[in-house]
């Protein structure tokens, strides 16, 4: 008969880890190690990712004992990639912002959207108009385009999917800041797609 | 509330979406997109950005970051000293 093994839960390997079991330590960067450092490609670069990732493990481990419980571990670990992809590009010089307010949508005078349905349409479909590998060297390159806080959320909520009360405590703000600027990232990225696609047809 | 325009619907979007809107302003709203073909293009793109980006930016981490990471980790702390 085949016994079916039920893997630890995160909270109990960092409990283990906590008192000094190396191995449980082990275990969590092997669960988390690709999910940190897709989320440091999201928040840095591919060149920074790996710096932040190294950073994030390390941090575990010295805080490992400070770990309460209060909230999920992977929330905590999140929130402490997030602060050390934060610090890691603060140190690095400030890039120039380039305006993404260009893709911004546009309205008439009576506030009605100045494009037709079809071109507003379009950027849902992305994806599938675009080849794949343009689109993701095309993607990296807006969202590091984008002003940091926006960049921040966008990452956090859309992409990473995290719920906006835990972005926002991540990021020291109110929930309705976070949701703030992720509409404007969206709104940004939604006409910046619209153009690519546009532009490619 | 006064009615919707597609502009004053489109800032409202977001709060739409996660739920904090009141019942009334999301009843305004969903009866301004029913009947405004560019609102509906409009928010089925909105919608889709995030997934689509979330999908083109989708990555794995590399052997070798793996690697070195290990070997970061086994240099500083007590872990991975096996291997």
């Amino acid at each position: 008969m085949i016994v079916p093994t039920v893997e630890p839960s995160d909270e109990a390997l960092a409990a283990r880890a906590a008192a000094g079991d190396d191995s449980a330590f082990e275990t969590l960067v092997s669960r988390y190690q690709g999910r940190i450092y897709r989320l440091a490609c999201r928040l840095t670069s591919d060149t920074d990712a790996p710096d932040v990732l190294q950073e994030t493990f390390l941090q575990l481990y010295r805080h490992l004992s400070s770990f309460r419980g209060e909230s999920r571990f992977r929330t905590w670990l999140y929130r402490i990639a997030s602060n050390a992809a934060l610090m890691h590009r603060r140190a690095k010089a400030r890039r120039p912002d380039a305006s993404l307010e260009d893709f911004l949508p546009r309205f008439d005078e009576h506030g009605m959207h100045a494009a037709t349905p079809a071109e507003l349409q379009v950027a849902a479909r992305a994806d599938e108009l675009l080849d794949r590998k343009v689109l993701a060297e095309k993607a990296r390159e807006v969202i590091a385009r984008l002003p940091d806080v926006y960049r921040d959320a966008f990452v956090l909520r859309d992409l990473e999917e995290i719920p906006t009360a835990d972005v926002a405590r991540t990021l020291g703000v109110e929930p309705a800041t976070v949701r703030q600027r992720v509409h404007r990232a969206r709104l940004m990225l939604r006409g910046y797609l619209s153009e690519l696609v546009e532009v490619k047809s | 509330m006064t009615a919707v325009t597609c502009m004053s619907g489109v800032e409202l979007l977001m709060d739409y979406l996660e739920g904090v809107l009141s019942s009334d302003v999301r009843a305004t709203i969903e009866q301004h997109v029913a009947g405004c073909p560019r609102c509906t293009a409009f928010v089925a793109s909105y919608c889709e950005t995030p997934r689509i980006l979330r999908r083109a930016t989708e990555t794995t981490i590399p052997a070798d970051i793996e690697t070195s990471l290990k070997a970061f980790l086994r240099a500083r702390t007590s872990a991975f000293k096996q291997n």
